[in-house]
């Protein structure tokens, strides 16, 4: 049982100092099989002065598994991930959780038995450090650091305008919201980086207005947003950088009216023949 | 704010913890006091196995094996003189901690039904290793012998004394878990029970966290088997086996687990059910003996899990929902 006061996420210094100069993301020939099926081919991927970038290809083109190679939930075949100047390569996703990469999930992923409150106070997890012996015995410590998570988680719930919901059970909210509490869990994270996959996905048209200005709002806070969608007109709106993936490998990138012209991303949604 | 008070007492579990300790003075006889001090105990079991079993959703079957080595550990040293009874105690509840913590490392990287086989081979592996490691142990026939608990210059003798010194345990591990649960580590237990991928992605170190839950909840069951010992004054292996282990997997079903308090409910109204079984259809049932009660906890369980799946505690939250409900319609309909 480890001492109340040591984190629980010590400072992990696997792949050196964070550095300053240089792109806040670089991949670099990214690979990633599932027992022989090729699921990302070499892909190359830098952000730097975009604030909002989305990742687009047809259903199977390897999105997800993009977040999920990036963000350690799989380890990469090949290639390198580095973060902030250091190697993030392979490690396990809570460490990199700690470096400032936040993520959201396609199916919100969220604890079902946890209020929308206590969801968005599991954000701020590696942000106290509170163990075993200290909440167990009510130490003064955790019980003044448990009112400080539950101020900033609220904090959070209102930036994605969820206040008035925050004792509710996530199970009976609307998707729109769940996927909203999804990213309120995410901002306790404090990233620099925050991957959002498929947020507009089963949303109605005035929700999908409501979560552009939200995510404008997180650039504008200096979050740097990446976003995995297949709402075309949300992506071309609000993308900085588009990129399109399809079967695994990047087929084209740029400025979102370059790549809504660019002839191989028409035939890969449209098929061989248009 | 509540948050700001150290102990956050519930007036329900104030009032609980007066009337147990008024019971004795109240009761003249010892039999309601000697029942008590088994509630107690298996109470701190049940407590620390249900929260592991239904707030972690780790699905351990070895806490027997951490009761029996408590009280092992805590009564060889007694017996042959090598540390004063409440050092061994300690010296139990270090020995488990260890332990628990080496083969957690390994153990807890297996999931749900793997996890259970692999602890439930634990449970008959130290159970035999009892039976047959007779110079230390004493083998089949039990350990004898072990001297009452005695702190400083005084001994715990009378009944009563282990009637304050169980429940003082069992409300401490009741008092410990439900903090433990509320706060920062609890939420992130719950929070990989519902989803380790989410759980990973907001920064909790998982299989660090089981493995704390893991010893926690196995250095309770060894504080209590070593105050079972001392209690008894004798241990044998039969006790922290299989019987042991569907006792408490009744309690933890009958009581129900989303509460912390659940499993401690179920084990006060399986003792004591059973009291009134043996009381009452001793008439009938001459032979009332372990088999016979084994089958009475079997139909236990199988009854709660269909109509009662939330157990006691799930039970009585619903009826209070529904309660909620109608006295808000009565009022509207004012």
């Amino acid at each position: 049982m480890r001492a109340p006061g040591k984190t629980n996420n010590a400072q992990d210094t696997r792949g050196g100092p964070p550095g300053t100069d240089g792109p806040l993301l670089a991949v670099s020939e990214l690979s990633k099989d599932f027992g022989g099926i090729q699921a990302l081919t070499k892909v190359d991927f830098r952000l730097e002065d975009e604030r909002i970038v989305s990742i687009i290809g047809p259903n199977g083109a390897g999105k997800t598994t993009f977040i999920n190679v990036i963000t350690g939930r799989y380890a990469p075949k090949e290639g390198s991930v580095r973060f902030q100047g250091r190697d993030i390569t392979g490690l396990p996703a809570h460490v990199i959780a700690t470096r400032g990469i936040a993520r959201t999930f396609q199916l919100e992923e969220l604890f079902p038995t946890l209020s929308a409150l206590e969801n968005a106070m599991m954000g701020c997890h590696t942000k106290s450090r509170a163990g075993v012996l200290a909440t167990g015995f009510r130490l003064k410590s955790a019980r003044r650091e448990e009112k400080e998570v539950a101020e900033k988680a609220l904090k959070n719930l209102g930036r994605v305008g969820l206040e008035h919901r925050a004792h509710e059970s996530v199970a009976n909210l609307p998707l729109g919201e769940r996927k909203l509490v999804g990213i309120a869990r995410a901002l306790g994270l404090e990233p620099s980086l925050l991957f959002l996959d498929e947020p507009a996905g089963g949303l109605a048209a005035h929700e999908v207005d409501k979560l552009s200005e939200l995510i404008y709002g997180l650039a504008d806070r200096n979050i740097k947003v990446a976003i995995v969608e297949h709402n075309m007109p949300f992506v071309m709106k609000i993308s900085d950088r588009v990129t399109v993936l399809d079967k695994g490998a990047k087929i084209a990138e740029g400025l979102p009216d370059d790549v809504r012209n660019n002839e191989d991303v028409i035939r890969s949604y449209l098929g061989e023949d248009a | 704010m509540r948050a700001e008070r150290f102990l956050q007492l519930n007036p329900f579990w104030v009032a609980v913890a007066i009337a147990l300790f008024l019971l004795p003075l109240v009761t003249g006889g010892s039999y309601i006091i000697s029942v008590m001090i088994f509630v107690a105990i298996y109470g701190v079991l049940a407590l620390s196995m249900g929260a592991l079993l239904e707030q972690a959703g780790l699905f351990s079957l070895a806490h027997p094996s951490w009761f029996g080595l408590g009280a092992y550990v805590a009564g060889i040293l007694a017996v042959r003189d090598i540390a004063p009874p409440w050092l061994g105690i300690i010296i139990a509840a270090v020995f488990v901690g260890i332990v628990s913590y080496l083969l957690g490392v390994g153990l807890l990287r297996l999931q749900g039904y793997y996890l259970a086989c692999a602890t439930f081979a634990l449970l008959l592996v130290v159970s035999i290793i009892l039976g047959q490691w007779g110079e230390v142990t004493g083998g089949h026939e039990g350990l004898m012998g072990i001297p009452p608990l005695s702190i400083g210059g005084f001994e715990f003798s009378e009944n009563i004394h282990y009637y304050y010194l169980s429940w003082a345990l069992c409300l401490l591990c009741l008092w410990f878990l439900t903090n433990v649960m509320a706060g920062r580590t609890g939420r992130a237990i719950k929070s990989f029970r519902d989803s380790e991928v989410a759980s990973q992605s907001v920064g909790v170190n998982i299989p660090r966290l089981k493995l704390q839950i893991f010893v926690l909840t196995a250095v309770m069951a060894s504080l209590a088997g070593s105050v079972y010992c001392f209690y008894i004054r004798f241990t044998m292996p039969d006790i922290f086996t299989l019987t042991l282990l569907i006792e408490l997997l009744t309690m933890i079903v009958l009581g129900g687990g989303k509460k912390v308090y659940g499993p401690l409910l179920g084990c006060l109204v399986v003792f004591w059910l059973r009291e009134f079984i043996h009381m009452y259809l001793g008439d009938i049932l001459p032979v009332l003996t372990a088999e016979v009660d084994a089958i009475f906890f079997g139909v236990i369980i199988i009854v709660i899990l269909i109509y009662m799946p939330g157990g006691l505690t799930g039970w009585m939250e619903q009826a209070g929902n529904w309660g909620k409900k109608f006295y808000a319609g009565a009022r509207k309909n004012k």
